[in-house]
């Protein structure tokens, strides 16, 4: 059985972590100093459903695996930016992070190519980035991202915290999915130390993973809606999502399940009866939002404007390693929670619906039908809620390190955790949206430039999960 | 197509929670308060110990042990209410919409009572947009690099639960716009000059709302390397929403308490 599991990388050169990138899909790859002060660089890379960790020790520059993988562009870039490690042959160099004010924007040429430049403060309850359009006429030409306006040193805040307090980071990582978030951290340590939740704990967790994914995909679903006009379904699934979210409070204590998951287990139980109740709010929520789906999907003016729009081909996902809804509506099948059954997922069978158009619409209608799948999983969970604890301790003195990914609303979330003496020496999140959005502009090159507000919305990624 | 929305929408139960009922409502924010019968030296300072972001703290004043809890900094970890052994327990309300002042708490630890203080008089700004712009506002959402969680709580604001509009306020996309900015988040040092640019956008008279621990305290982010400052070391701040996040209910109370409706 594959799992989740591996505490320790192997040591290898650049050379091998080159081979290793090309035989899977690159996860992630970054920077860290051991105990002695010396810098490694460590890949992780999925090889037929199995994790792979290499660890790099640096003694100089690193050959660039972008023109290998060019899914490890923004990760050798951060790398190069936060760790001063040099990067040999990268084809783009340009900072990241930092915002220099004679940062070079590519430039398309030629008669009638105009430039337009928005944000980072948008029009909307929406977080801050920079889009560069060079539009000719209504085509948008060339999309380029400027993105860590919200970059919030969160790895660098992770060290030192003790284990226990940390959980607060990871759920002001990307605050959306906060639980993922949490619940990725806390299994970084527990597979550091080895330990193993309690069945109910694993349960509970589940419960707020697939609500919290239920919660995204309603309301994305919804606003996918207000975006082309359609007003009607929008309130109305913003309402369903509400329903939810109350439930949430209601039943668990908190809206958006912070302060739940803990290294070892969760911190809050639910009672037979709120479970029973909590689960008949859910099954409503559920056939309410598959009847608005169904009208969604039969309106002509919205399959006008969803079908076709924002094409992500299967290839340029593979190339630069999308993940999530993102990858699967184009065709690439992969879910952590299948492919490396975590928690409560080793117990029970993960449908993975997949699409492969690549196009808004394919994206809408992942999100149906996950909240099909994600509604079913709470329901079944629920029935088979086991008696006994929920949380079992951790060693708050020891050393060790450790990885977890968890599928979040987003996609696959990563966190890679060394603890020396019960508190974090380096907490690495490779979240789902850095990996995602250097795939939104060939998604929009070729569409007009009023649809990317719809296309931006299909992919919803998150700013500040990309930003840290 | 259009017709089947609409009938499922009329045939759908009215959600609409009443003012009474979201006014000065502070629940599944998790934000604690003090059980001051059940306060002692021992667990006031076990308490003040757990808290990561020392919005617990332990004072003196008059020559008597004091314990302040600031929600501007607090997320609700509920650390404290672990270690508090019954002396703390969730809020059903907390300050909102208020001075950075007024979000602090105090209590006397021996005689077990709140210290109270007086309250603050309503400020030039919030008078003058009121009798400028009388029964509506409009508010402008700024995003000074926060993680998204106080985005998602403010757009729930426009659901059917909440319908900010029938108060006659509603957001508009330019600062240009604007009554009032919403503001979020530690301000990041990317962020710090857009920040001030959407302020000096804004016309004036303009009431500059901080929302949720980052925005009242830097909160979490406060001593990052990446953050500038929190929003008041940018731009003038009239008043405070504390929450990590906060609730739609407790962003509807601060909005209008910030302008002194309700």
């Amino acid at each position: 059985m594959t799992t989740n599991l591996t505490t320790r990388s192997m040591e290898g050169t650049a050379e091998s972590a080159l081979r290793l990138l090309q035989s899977g899909r690159l996860v992630t790859i970054f920077g860290s100093t051991d105990q002695s002060g010396a810098k490694r660089v460590q890949y992780i890379v999925d090889v037929n459903r199995e994790y792979r960790c290499i660890s790099v020790p640096i003694t100089g520059a690193l050959p660039s695996a972008t023109l290998v993988s060019p899914a490890a562009a923004w990760h050798e870039r951060e790398l190069h930016e936060l760790y001063g490690i040099e990067i040999e042959g990268h084809p783009d160099p340009r900072p990241l992070f930092a915002h220099p004010a004679d940062y070079r924007f590519l430039q398309v040429q030629g008669v009638g190519v105009c430039e337009l430049p928005v944000g980072p403060v948008h029009a909307g309850i929406i977080e801050p980035g920079h889009f560069r359009f060079s539009v000719m006429g209504d085509s948008v030409l060339h999309l380029e991202l400027r993105l860590f306006y919200t970059h919030k040193g969160t790895e660098k805040l992770f060290e030192g915290a003790p284990i226990l307090n940390a959980p607060v980071l990871a759920e002001s990582v990307s605050g959306d999915n906060c639980f993922a978030h949490a619940v990725a951290y806390s299994q970084s340590v527990e597979n550091a130390f080895g330990i193993s939740v309690p069945p109910r704990g694993r349960a509970i967790r589940l419960l707020g993973l697939e609500l919290e994914r239920m919660i995204a995909h309603i309301g994305d679903v919804g606003a996918l809606c207000g975006d082309v006009g359609c007003a009607v379904p929008a309130a109305y699934n913003s309402r369903i999502k509400e329903s939810l979210l109350q439930a949430s409070a209601r039943y668990f204590g908190t809206r958006y399940w912070r302060g739940i998951a803990t290294p070892g287990g969760v911190r809050r139980d639910i009672s037979a009866e709120d479970a029973h109740q909590f689960g008949k709010v859910v099954a409503h929520a559920t056939a309410d939002f598959a009847e608005m789906a169904r009208l969604i999907l039969d309106t002509p003016s919205v399959q006008n404007r969803f079908e076709e729009t924002g094409v992500l081909s299967n290839k340029i996902a593979r190339d630069l390693g999308a993940v999530g809804p993102v990858a699967r509506s184009s065709g690439v099948r992969l879910d952590v929670r299948r492919d490396h059954p975590y928690g409560h997922y080793r117990n029970i069978t993960v449908e993975v619906p997949h699409f492969p158009q690549g196009d808004v619409l394919a994206r809408a209608r992942m999100r149906i039908e996950e909240t099909r799948v994600s509604a079913r999983l709470i329901q079944e969970t629920l029935s088979g809620l086991s008696a006994g604890i929920i949380r079992t301790p951790v060693p708050l003195e020891g050393s060790a390190e450790g990885f977890s990914a968890v599928e979040s609303p987003r996609g696959e979330l990563l966190y890679w955790t060394r603890i020396v003496n019960g508190r974090v020496a380096r907490c690495h999140i490779k979240s789902p949206s850095f990996q995602n959005w250097p795939c939104l502009p060939h998604a929009v090159e070729g569409n007009i430039t009023a649809d990317f507000p719809l296309i931006n919305k299909s992919f919803n990624l998150s700013y500040s999960g990309c930003d840290r | 197509m259009i017709f089947d929305f609409v009938k499922r929408s009329l045939s759908s139960p009215q959600v609409l929670v009443s003012v009474e009922e979201l006014i000065a409502n502070s629940q599944g924010s998790r934000l604690p308060t003090v059980r001051a019968e059940a306060l002692t030296a021992t667990i006031a300072r076990r308490a003040a110990e757990s808290c990561v972001l020392s919005a617990l703290e332990i004072g003196e004043a008059d020559g008597r042990m004091t314990l302040s809890l600031d929600y501007g900094k607090c997320t609700g970890c509920g650390d404290c209410i672990e270690a508090g052994e019954g002396a703390f327990r969730i809020a059903e309300s907390v300050p909102c919409g208020v001075g950075r002042q007024a979000l602090v708490r105090h209590w006397d630890v021996e005689h077990g009572t709140e210290i109270l203080a007086d309250e603050p008089e309503l400020t030039a700004t919030a008078n003058e947009i009121r009798s400028v712009v009388g029964g509506a506002l409009n508010i402008r959402q700024l995003d000074g690099g926060s993680c998204n969680g106080c985005e998602a709580e403010i757009g729930a604001l426009s659901n059917p639960y909440y319908d900010l509009e029938r108060f006659g306020i509603h957001f508009v996309a330019s600062p240009k716009h604007a009554d009032m900015l919403l503001v979020t988040g530690p301000i990041t040092i990317n962020m710090a000059e857009a920040v001030k640019r959407t302020y000096e956008a804004t016309p004036s008279p303009k009431l500059v709302v901080a929302v949720g621990a980052c925005g009242c305290s830097g909160g979490i982010f406060a001593t990052s390397p990446a953050v500038s400052g929190c929003v008041d070391a940018m731009i003038p701040v009239d008043a405070y929403i504390p929450g990590c996040p906060p609730t739609p209910a407790m962003l509807l109370t601060g909005i209008l308490q910030a302008l002194r409706r309700r």
